[in-house]
């Protein structure tokens, strides 16, 4: 990084985070925490399609919840350098049964952090891209799980955050509505816009990030581009 | 903009609940005034004809102390549970956590307003017509409002903490629920009590409501203004602390 180079948008530095043991309710001094997170330290720059690297239960969740802001580290700092807008694309998270597509979808969109207005005006566009047709006016109770997703993933697709949270997701819903999901989401990431993503997969991770950073046990394995972080991972769960 | 996005995501909520509430019966909003009608008739009927125990004007009375306390009780434990209820939410969004409590008491009050539409046609069937102290009704919802929303709060956050919080909290509502006047005025409480008996808010809002609903004249204005300093006391310290603990509550909830 050159001095003239803009600040990182996203700085993370030595985070960790501890949940409390629910077997552990009297623990006499000693820590008894389980440790998601130890020292984690990665730079995310304006439009980065970072793809976070790790084996099941390495810390991947956890992290994307602290970059959510839905947790606060409890070791180390996250820091922003300016106002950000980030979203975790959660399909369907949060749908009312009782209420329909169309009151749904305001409603997620504002979960998601946008103002009614902002929802009202793209409502007929997620109808439209959702496929829902008549449906769309019906209680979500009365939908298939594969109609709500196609109503949760509409409705992100509309909310345009300034960073993406992606965690496993590509597709979703029948074949044909997979197809036109994944394809809207290899869209976001030939835009401009800002993406993290987390799998276990390092094809996914290879074929469209710009950079990649593998998680093990908590901690910062290694920061670079895909291919470079992904063989390094591949050769440490084969065990090379 | 973001205090006009929770206030739209709390109108949305409280909509879904109170249809939610309403599709799980087949009479739907119909109980709203069903519910309140037949627990006047079976308190005319067990305490009038059966007990021989007052008349019309007993079952009033009992009937305001009950809803009305109904509506407390109610309003504070479920709301006491609405975090950890919504964690699989709260766990993808980045929302202040007063939301969820705050939805669960709008959904009770609004449920309750309809029983109180009930209650002020009961006492006028039985000789209380509307009179110019119905103005004081607004400030009297508004004081016990205010008091179920300044409990629920800290409520919520500390039984996702501690869920035992839960089980204190409907034994100190129990106890409470036979010392705040619901079966009896404060003309039954021994003077050396009284002191005692108002520092419950609630004793000061039911004898209000009675003071307006049934003697027709201005309510105890000096235990709703404690009341309200109180709960505006506590819903300063709940906002406090929710806020204190809104990116650290969910590592705890559901353990």
């Amino acid at each position: 990084m050159s001095a003239s180079d803009p600040p990182p948008l996203i700085s993370v530095r030595h985070v960790g985070l501890a949940y409390a043991n629910p077997l552990a309710r009297f623990t006499f001094g000693r820590d008894r925490r389980i440790h998601a997170l130890r020292d984690v330290s990665f730079d995310v720059r304006e439009g980065d399609k970072l793809g976070i690297i790790g084996r099941n239960g390495c810390g991947k969740s956890t992290l994307m919840r602290i970059l959510a802001r839905v947790y606060d580290a409890d070791t180390g700092t996250v820091e922003f350098s300016r106002q950000v807008h980030i979203q975790m694309l959660s399909l369907g998270v949060g749908f009312e049964g009782s209420l329909t597509g169309r009151e749904n979808a305001v409603l997620n969109g504002m979960l998601l952090g946008k103002t009614r207005t902002h929802m009202l005006e793209r409502i007929e566009s997620i109808k439209a891209f959702s496929e829902l047709r008549d449906f769309f006016e019906m209680p979500v109770a009365t939908y298939s799980s594969g109609m709500v997703l196609r109503l949760g993933f509409s409705v992100a697709m509309e909310t345009e955050p300034d960073v993406l949270l992606i965690d496993e997701v590509l597709g979703v819903g029948d074949a044909a509505f997979a197809e036109k999901s994944r394809q809207a989401i290899i869209e976001r990431f030939s835009a401009h816009g800002t993406i993290i993503m987390i799998s276990h997969d390092p094809t996914i991770i290879a074929a469209l990030c710009n950079r990649s950073v593998w998680i093990d046990q908590g901690r910062t394995m290694a920061d670079g581009p895909p291919a470079e972080v992904s063989a390094a991972y591949l050769k440490a769960v084969h065990g090379g | 903009m973001h205090l006009s996005r929770y206030w739209g995501i709390i109108f949305y909520r409280t909509l879904a609940g109170i249809k939610a509430e309403s599709r799980q019966n087949y009479l739907g909003y119909f109980w709203y005034v069903l519910e309140p009608l037949i627990s006047a008739a079976i308190f005319y009927f067990a305490l009038s004809r059966v007990m021989q125990r007052g008349g019309p004007e007993y079952v009033l009375f009992l009937l305001i102390g009950l809803t009305s306390w109904q509506w407390y009780e109610g309003s504070c434990l479920q709301a006491a549970t609405a975090i950890k209820s919504k964690v699989h939410i709260l766990l993808h969004f980045d929302l202040p956590k007063f939301i969820f409590p705050l939805v669960s008491v709008l959904v009770s009050t609004w449920k309750f307003l309809w029983i109180f539409l009930v209650i002020v046609g009961v006492s006028w069937a039985f000789g209380h017509p509307p009179g110019w102290h119905y103005l004081y009704l607004p400030l009297i919802l508004g004081c016990e409002l205010l008091l179920i929303v300044s409990l629920a709060l800290p409520l919520a956050v500390a039984t996702s903490y501690v869920n035992d919080t839960l089980t204190v909290a409907a034994s100190c509502f129990r106890i409470s629920y036979f010392v705040s006047g619901i079966f009896f005025d404060s003309s039954k409480v021994p003077a050396s009590l009284l002191g005692a008996f108002y520092l419950n808010p609630m004793a000061g809002i039911l004898e209000s409501l009675r003071d307006v609903l049934l003697e027709n004249h201005a309510p105890n204005l000096h235990a709703l203004l404690y009341g309200a300093l109180l709960s505006c006391g506590l819903l300063l310290a709940g906002l406090y602390l929710s806020f204190f603990v809104n990116r650290r509550i969910l590592k705890h909830v559901g353990l």
